[in-house]
């Protein structure tokens, strides 16, 4: 492909446009000649509004250098459509694209053209695979989940799509806890998106969501990521937080609770910090001074106690943040 | 400050192993103790952002071919933040190149011959708010609003949102952009605006931060205006429109922005009164608050800003993030507060000799460590600023990490005394006139008397607001001293005050009062 198209008989027809015709451009970039050849030629196809094969090339030569280019890709999607492209054959042309260039943009704006004229919900579980595979490489790969999500909701078949999807975010906890992109997809399945089959019974489903997310942060009580889930699933569901008084108690003392003779006796509502766990956890610090804030009378200088060690000693960098927080609460009071 | 790690609860993951990794690099960053010595390399980056203007940038910014505006606007706002002017030569060099990117169905593209995009119609715009001026070959007059309204209106959908361009995704950045602009270029109408502010909130996350778009489809059948069939429907508004994506800082703040933008608008459209007017819609604006002062790194990271949470501190969200907590400050109102604070905590509080919370009025974010981390981690030593080290500098982490910096010095709030000075210097007849007769620049004409009165009324409101933001006197905090300074940008445009000032003034036809007027004067 680094041949010119300048020199190319099949493109003798095609008159080519240069970028900038009568100015001198300030900040210009300096183009590779393969490049400059390309959109040259391109802005000429793109003048007689030529859709053909070789316009196809074309568009792929230009995205491989360039995969930004989104007049490139619209005029690809264009030509896709008008010559009746079989559109699993241009998915299939665009995994390895997908794969290459996995940050930009377009690369999934395109798929998710030609999912939505596809309508078919096969193609829209190989996608869900073909997804794993690319997030296997980067697992928070922001247009990946965002494109996914996309998906399930698009497409949203109970038994095709969303079944497998609270399996496969427990296998990447399993394998990094702290990703917050699956958090946030576990939340989208669960919470955000209407009710999954099994889900039925809404107070079954968030036993077992703050079961889950206890069991997190037991494992890891310093991740944001597994506390951002937890206010998350009580504010959605209007449960007050202090029902979590007793688990979140654990975590901001300064010392593991000993694991005595009772180790046998485990309270499952309320799985105790790990052997490693840095404590007391300015998450749970943060999370009780909430509690004791809604709670008001007494229990408001309870809070602004909190607040005051996490302005002036466990998290000084948020310490405009905390003073805020007391000055905002004494105001209500 | 102390320098502990990140915890890891003795529990390594790739994502632990990835942040202790950056904070070994982050860490030899560490500001000297007398932080006086610290210096911004205002030189180095002059230098920098002119090579890329004059000789060009380098083959590897082909990446960057389809947003040339971006290119010209992060170096052009640079040059402003440096307080660098430029020469005529090269305003009119810049306004040229600029209008060969105009697409002629109305919108910025990429680059010439490229189709129109909201994104480069911002920067595009932007670009004409430094360099332009009313007038021939001032490329303001040459910027064709009434087209422009018309590529807005092709892209806008009816859950409220718009696509980026014609076949494009939906994305906050578009409606940011799109707000920008259409503010800027006194552009706005009801017409465009319906369902705005709905759409938005349906972006906000469980965590408090934005994402990129919410999911219409249970509650808008048709997915594209482009292939509609024009049969109206009903709409099912109960039906959840779930946020796709994580909560991240570059969605943040557009959305932030765009909420900020739109308030002159809901206060006129909406009603928590019931009756005609739809109820006022709204988002967790202290949950905004609390996940961008959760993005802010530790003092081993220098506090530099992340994106998302549990990922890596990045220069860029200097601004991105750290611009942000002002707008969600706006939002809440403490801005506006000065009231004395309760002191009844004294006997303790004041144990390590610091006055703990008599700066009422200062920003809820740590502007002292966040210049800390852009003048010890983002200053390449060759010029130009960056993500973090050991990274190169580019165009774009140039830009957002001076304008961090000075959203970290400089605290622009909007100012109450100002916006009445603004309205009472109001003339309703040259806006309307503006907007409508010499340029036209939209074809939204308003029904009956009544409307054109709400019209005229969102116009002013728009304006005053826009116009309002000032920096507050003595609130300015320059880390390695005042040689560091920068210059203020507005929270909202990320265009210096002037210049935003000057375009607005234009484009809405008024003559507002001298911010300077009224200030007493100082010997």
């Amino acid at each position: 492909m680094s041949e010119l198209l300048a020199d190319d008989p099949e493109w003798a027809d095609v008159v080519p446009i240069r970028q900038y015709e009568n100015v001198n451009p300030i900040a210009p970039i300096f183009y590779s000649e393969e490049y400059k050849d390309a959109t040259d030629y391109f802005r000429g196809v793109l003048k007689t509004g030529e859709m053909s094969p070789r316009v196809l090339q074309l568009t792929e030569r230009i995205i491989r250098m360039n995969p930004a280019h989104y007049t490139a890709w619209q005029h690809r999607y264009k030509t896709v459509i008008s010559l009746k492209i079989p559109l699993e054959e241009e998915l299939e042309l665009m995994n390895e694209i997908a794969t290459t260039f996995l940050k930009t943009y377009q690369v999934w704006h395109h798929r998710r053209l030609l999912l939505t004229a596809l309508t078919s919900i096969d193609a829209a579980a190989r996608e869900l695979e073909f997804l794993k595979t690319v997030l296997r490489a980067d697992a928070k790969n922001y247009h990946t989940w965002s494109f996914r999500q996309w998906i399930l909701a698009h497409f949203n078949d109970e038994e095709r799509l969303w079944a497998g999807e609270r399996a496969y975010i427990e296998d990447l906890l399993e394998q990094d806890v702290r990703n917050n992109s699956a958090w946030h997809h576990r939340f989208f399945v669960v919470f955000s998106s209407g009710i999954r089959l099994g889900d039925e019974d809404r107070d079954q489903m968030l036993r077992r969501e703050l079961s889950f997310v206890k069991e997190k942060i037991a494992l890891a009580p310093n991740n944001p990521s597994a506390w951002n889930y937890l206010r998350g699933a009580l504010e959605h569901t209007n449960t007050p937080f202090s029902t979590l008084t007793t688990f979140v108690e654990l975590y901001t003392t300064s010392q593991p609770p000993s694991r005595g003779r009772d180790e046998d006796v485990v309270d499952l509502d309320n799985p105790p910090p790990s052997a490693g766990a840095q404590l007391p956890a300015v998450a749970a610090l943060e999370f009780l001074a909430d509690i004791y804030e809604k709670e008001g009378g007494d229990a408001s200088a309870k809070a602004v106690e909190i607040w005051k060690s996490l302005a002036n000693e466990k998290d000084v960098i948020r310490k405009k943040y905390w003073e805020y927080r007391i000055r905002d609460a004494l105001s209500k009071a | 400050m102390l320098n502990h790690p990140t915890p890891t609860d003795g529990y390594e993951t790739y994502t632990s192993r990835l942040q202790k990794e950056t904070e070994e690099l982050i860490k030899k960053h560490r500001p000297p103790h007398d932080t006086a010595q610290i210096e911004l390399q205002k030189k180095l980056h002059f230098e920098f952002l002119l090579r890329n203007l004059r000789q060009g940038f380098p083959e590897r910014y082909t990446s960057q071919d389809a947003s040339q505006p971006w290119l010209i606007y992060w170096t052009l706002h640079g040059f402003s933040i440096l307080g660098v002017g430029l020469d005529d030569q090269t305003k009119k060099r810049t306004i040229d190149t600029l209008l060969a990117m105009q697409h002629p169905e109305g919108g910025f593209a990429g680059g010439p011959g490229q189709t129109a995009h909201l994104l480069p119609t911002y920067a595009a715009v932007c670009s004409f708010a430094v360099v332009g001026r009313p007038g021939d070959g001032g490329g303001w007059d040459a910027i064709d609003r009434k087209k422009m309204y018309d590529f807005f209106m092709s892209l806008k959908r009816r859950d409220g949102s718009f696509l980026v361009s014609h076949h494009g995704e939906v994305d906050v950045r578009g409606i940011y952009c799109l707000l920008a602009v259409a503010t800027l270029l006194n552009l706005l109408t009801p017409e465009l605006l319906a369902g705005v502010p709905e759409f938005l909130a349906t972006c906000q996350t469980y965590e408090g931060g934005f994402c990129n778009a919410s999911f219409p489809g249970w509650a808008f059948e048709a997915d594209d205006p482009e292939t509609e069939s024009g049969s109206p429907k009903t709409y099912d508004l109960s039906a959840p429109r779930p946020p796709l994506g994580e909560a991240h800082g570059g969605y943040t703040f557009c959305a932030a922005a765009s909420w900020v933008l739109l308030q002159p608008y809901i206060k006129l459209y909406y009603s928590s009164a019931g009756g005609s007017l739809p109820p006022v819609p709204s988002i967790n604006t202290r949950a905004l608050l609390r996940w961008c002062v959760q993005m802010q790194g530790l003092p081993i990271e220098l506090g530099g800003f992340k994106g998302r949470t549990n990922k890596l501190v990045d220069g860029c969200y200097s601004w991105w993030v750290g611009g942000c907590v002002v707008l969600a400050e706006t939002l809440l109102g403490v801005t506006a507060t000065h009231e004395a604070v309760p002191h009844e905590h004294h006997e303790e509080s004041d144990e390590d000799g610091q006055k703990s919370w008599d700066d009422a009025d200062d920003s809820l974010f740590n502007r002292k460590a966040l210049q800390e981390y852009i003048l010890c981690a983002g200053q390449h030593p060759a010029g130009g600023l960056r993500d973090k080290p050991p990274k190169p500098a580019d165009a774009y982490h140039t830009l957002y990490c001076t304008a961090g910096l000075s959203a970290a010095q400089h605290r622009v709030i909007p100012s109450e005394a100002r916006e009445k000075a603004v309205i009472s210097a109001w003339h309703s007849s040259q806006a309307h006139a503006k907007a409508e007769s010499r340029h036209p620049g939209t074809a939204y004409a308003p029904s009956s008397d009544a409307d054109r009165e709400m019209l005229d009324e969102l116009r002013k409101g728009i304006f005053a607001h826009a116009m309002s933001w000032s920096e507050e006197d003595g609130t300015a905090v320059y880390v390695g001293g005042a040689a560091n300074r920068v210059n203020a940008t507005h929270p909202l445009f990320n265009l210096t005050v002037t210049h935003s000032d000057g375009m607005l003034s234009y484009f809405y036809g008024q003559t507002p009062p001298s911010r300077y007027a009224n200030k007493p004067a100082t010997k």
